[in-house]
């Protein structure tokens, strides 16, 4: 209401409005006093009478009851309209109980934005105010926010601006922002041009005379505040805490200027007696002892007598005061981390890799990873075509520059992988397992290279990988089953097992050292302790087994056999394949499933999934769809699912070195390798470039979050 | 110690309870033979059984050959009841791993709801 008759006056009743002002102030009395004040008023001069006599204010009072569409007085009007001020300004929730102090508070507020310089007429407001306290009438000519020369003209347009609670809240943090990089003049602009105060006078005093050290002063100014703030929130024991501390500060600066018998004082007569943080005291007079100033400094932790402790004082005393007083430090700042950091909560491809802070993201727009999404290993780079038949599994080397995929046509074919062009090239092919290669593993260092094969399948073999020759084997019975291998962390030793019955612990020369009875083992992992190994066994169980101390426990159990599993490099996921059931990720400490992804169908085949990407906060696994499916670990829903494979998705290997690159293999005989988007450049070198290869033409993806992605991908592709 | 915490396995057919404290362990339809001999005498091999504990696994030769088995106990009053097959050894005894065996001294029989038909049905 306010806002809309004052446009209509702006210009012609700039001098008239805080003379007006007061006249709202007068009708807060009561009617008898009322003609008492009108006469003072009267003295005001020439702008008090034409309030009285002018025909511009009919016009505006007229304006004003149409709009409210009320008969009421005018001045009751206006009355009303303090009304809601006062109450707008009680920070949050407007509480007309507990209004008193900051009602108070507001029409200081007031009359430091009308910059009223005539100390009758704020005299006569603080009467009528009823709760200032006398102290506080005279407060807004000591306020450094006021500036005395400005304020006619800022006190006209003040009257333009009406902020409800939350406006009053923003400016307040802009304004103390900006105070708190140096654009001081522009906080006190804002705050005479809003009507706002940036904090309580009392308060910007007491800040005054922390920073200044002004002990006595600062102490007589906490009086003052308690008298402001309600009971509720500045509880007697805050209020001794916060005398605590000032006069700890005071002790240490005493000390600080080598003024023992003063700070003997403090500490005698001004600590002692608070009977508040004893054993602190007892620390604080410790202090007493120290020989130098830098080992009071080091043993106080404190900074000395300067502006930096003073404001780190000012910083805890802040805390105990309401924010409708006093703004808690940097809000505004803390504001937007806040916001920062839900946004990177809800970055569906946010990979952790780096700390979003308010310093790294712009605050311009909401944070988002999708751009980084063309970086995102989904769309198809290369079809590897040599297997000849189906491909069972795919392991990318540690250190991400090799690629091992094992075919039922009995091949283990070792890859080249180029990083920058993200093609990879065969480096040699080994005929291992007559029935068809089920497993491959990396040592460590990526030297040795362990092959398995299936459940018939009595052999294992390691192959030395740099001098591309078999390294050894490990073969005890014909009627044994070595299907899957697991390495130590060190790269020493492995183990291996499978569901006849084996769990053997082997050197790298296929010796066993030690083996374990009685254990059908589907799924193996070496945990990073070099000592714990879990294995998944046929009892749908994953149990934990230490063969150094032949102790061994359930870590999961789950209803549905496990056909594979995996565990992060943390060893504290473990990423499991349930037949018929899906994707369960487990907490492996806290032996509680966390969760379950949707989409994939796994039933009849063993399939593999992966943890990868940066931090490993995303999960690949294949799917009896012929796709492959890519989850962000925290989030149940597909990130992403590709297509392109026509048959079963056997195993996902996630590039651990070069997180940007994926690899796949399928029952249809292909590895299909997916990177980043492809610019155009990189794509036309990938057309010519490759002779073993073929770009998949068939194959698209789409990311479930960001559809236009798909299309770019098809337009991509369909040139060829 | 807190509540223990008991399943039941119902079923329409045939119950069978730990005859120490009446415990609710499997039905009929768990049941796989009952052709077993056991420390006791008869023996039944069960699909699945709830409301047990297992022992430590233990390597013990039978007349089938070879197994790792585990005792299991009632989970309510830590009786022993019979045992789990792990792992056996033959080839054709691996049907046995994961099941049960319950000696049938060591539990009891009773009757399950039956089929559940709406009584007014009957009438008709």
């Amino acid at each position: 209401m306010m806002g809309g008759f004052s446009t209509s006056t702006r210009s012609s009743t700039e001098d008239r409005e805080p003379p007006r002002k007061r006249s709202k102030r007068t009708s807060v009395l009561e009617e008898s006093s009322s003609q008492n004040l009108s006469t003072r008023l009267s003295t005001l001069g020439s702008t008090t009478s034409s309030f009285t006599t002018s025909p511009h204010h009919h016009q505006q009072q007229q304006q004003q009851q149409q709009q409210q569409q009320q008969n009421h007085h005018h001045s009751f009007n206006i009355f009303e309209m303090l009304e809601e001020n006062m109450n707008g300004s009680s920070g949050g929730g407007a509480n007309n109980n507990g209004s008193t102090s900051s009602t108070n508070y507001d029409m200081n507020g007031h009359r430091m934005a009308q910059g009223n310089n005539n100390d009758q007429a704020s005299s006569i407001s603080s009467t009528a105010n009823g709760t200032a306290t006398t102290n506080n009438c005279g407060e807004y000519t000591t306020n450094g926010v006021m500036n005395h020369n400005n304020h006619h003209e800022y006190s006209a347009q003040n009257q333009n601006v009406q902020l409800d609670n939350t406006n009053r809240d923003i400016v307040r943090l802009i304004g103390q922002h900006l105070k708190l990089i140096g654009l001081d003049r522009t906080a006190q602009m804002l705050m005479q041009e809003s009507g706002c105060t940036l904090e309580h006078p009392a308060a910007t005093k007491f800040r005054e005379h922390v920073l200044s050290g002004d002990w006595h002063k600062a102490d007589y100014d906490l009086q003052e505040l308690q008298g402001i703030v309600e009971d509720d929130k500045l509880t007697k024991h805050n209020l001794i805490e916060m005398k605590f501390l000032l006069l700890e500060q005071k002790y240490l600066e005493y000390l600080d200027d080598s003024r023992p018998i003063d700070a003997l004082h403090v500490l005698r007569n001004e600590l002692t007696p608070l009977h508040h943080n004893t054993p602190r005291v007892h620390q604080l007079s410790s202090y007493m002892m120290c020989t130098n100033n830098e080992e009071l400094y080091e043993r106080a932790n404190w900074e000395g007598k300067n502006i930096k402790s003073r404001t780190r004082l000012m910083d805890r005393l802040q805390s105990y005061l309401p924010a409708s007083v006093m703004l808690p430090p940097k809000r505004l700042q803390k504001l937007l981390r806040q916001a920062v950091e839900l946004q990177t909560e809800r970055c569906s491809h946010h990979d952790m890799a780096w700390e979003t802070s308010i310093d790294n993201v712009s605050l311009l727009s909401d944070h988002n990873c999708s751009n980084t999404a063309n970086a995102f290993p989904m769309y198809p780079v290369q079809v590897l075509n040599e297997h000849s038949d189906e491909v069972w599994y795919c392991k990318f080397s540690p250190n991400g520059l090799k690629l091992a995929t094992g075919s039922k046509d009995t091949y283990v074919i070792i890859w080249d992988v180029d990083p920058e062009k993200h093609q990879l090239k065969q480096r040699k092919s080994f005929e291992c397992h007559p029935n068809g290669v089920s497993f491959v593993t990396w040592s460590p260092d990526s030297k040795f290279l362990i092959v398995g094969g299936t459940e018939e399948s009595s052999e294992l073999l390691i192959y030395n990988i740099e001098e591309l020759k078999l390294h050894s084997k490990v073969s005890h019975s014909n009627d044994e089953s070595l299907t899957c291998a697991a390495f130590s962390p060190d790269g020493t030793r492995f183990v291996t097992g499978g569901i006849r019955g084996q769990f053997y612990l082997c050197d790298l020369e296929g010796t066993i050292l030690n083996n374990w009875d009685g254990v059908r083992v589907n799924s193996l992992a070496f945990l990073s302790d070099n000592q714990t190994v879990l294995a998944a066994d046929t009892h749908y169980r994953i149990r934990s087994y230490c063969f150094e101390t032949r102790n061994d426990f359930n870590l999961i159990q789950e209803h549905h056999p496990i056909m594979t599993f995996t565990v992060n490099s943390t060893d504290r996921l473990a990423l499991l394949n349930i037949s018929s059931q899906g994707l369960h990720l487990w907490d492996l400490q806290d032996k509680c499933l966390i969760r379950t992804y949707q989409g994939v169908t796994q039933g009849n085949y063993t399939i593999y999934s992966c943890f990868g990407g940066v931090n490993e906060s995303f999960i690949a696994s294949g799917s009896e769809d012929n796709t492959v499916y890519i989850w962000h670990v925290r989030r149940e829903e597909p990130l992403a699912s590709l297509t392109g494979h026509t048959r079963t998705v056997n195993c996902v290997s996630w590039n651990p070195v070069y997180h940007n690159m994926l690899a796949s293999c399928s029952d249809d005989g292909t590895v299909r390798i997916w990177g980043p988007k492809p610019s155009s450049n990189d794509f036309m070198s990938l057309i010519s470039g490759s002779t073993s290869s073929t770009p998949a033409t068939s194959s698209s993806s789409s990311l479930n979050h960001n559809d236009e992605h798909m299309g770019n991908s098809n337009n991509d592709w369909n040139i060829s | 110690m807190g509540r223990i915490f008991l399943e039941h396995i119902n079923g329409t057919q045939k119950l069978y309870n730990c005859a120490q404290c009446d415990t609710n362990l499997t039905n009929k339809s768990q049941l796989i033979s009952t052709r077993f001999t056991g420390s006791t005498g008869r023996a039944y091999l069960f699909k699945r059984v709830v409301n047990l504990t297992f022992s430590n696994v233990q390597d013990r030769v039978m007349l089938t050959g070879r197994h790792m088995v585990r005792d299991v106990m009632c989970k309510n009053c830590k009786t022993k009841l019979g045992w789990m097959y792990e792992l056996a050894v033959e080839e054709s005894q691996r049907y046995k791993e994961g099941r049960i065996i319950l000696e049938h001294a060591l539990i009891t029989e009773s009757e399950g709801m039956g089929e559940l038909r709406p009584r007014n049905y009957e009438e008709n």
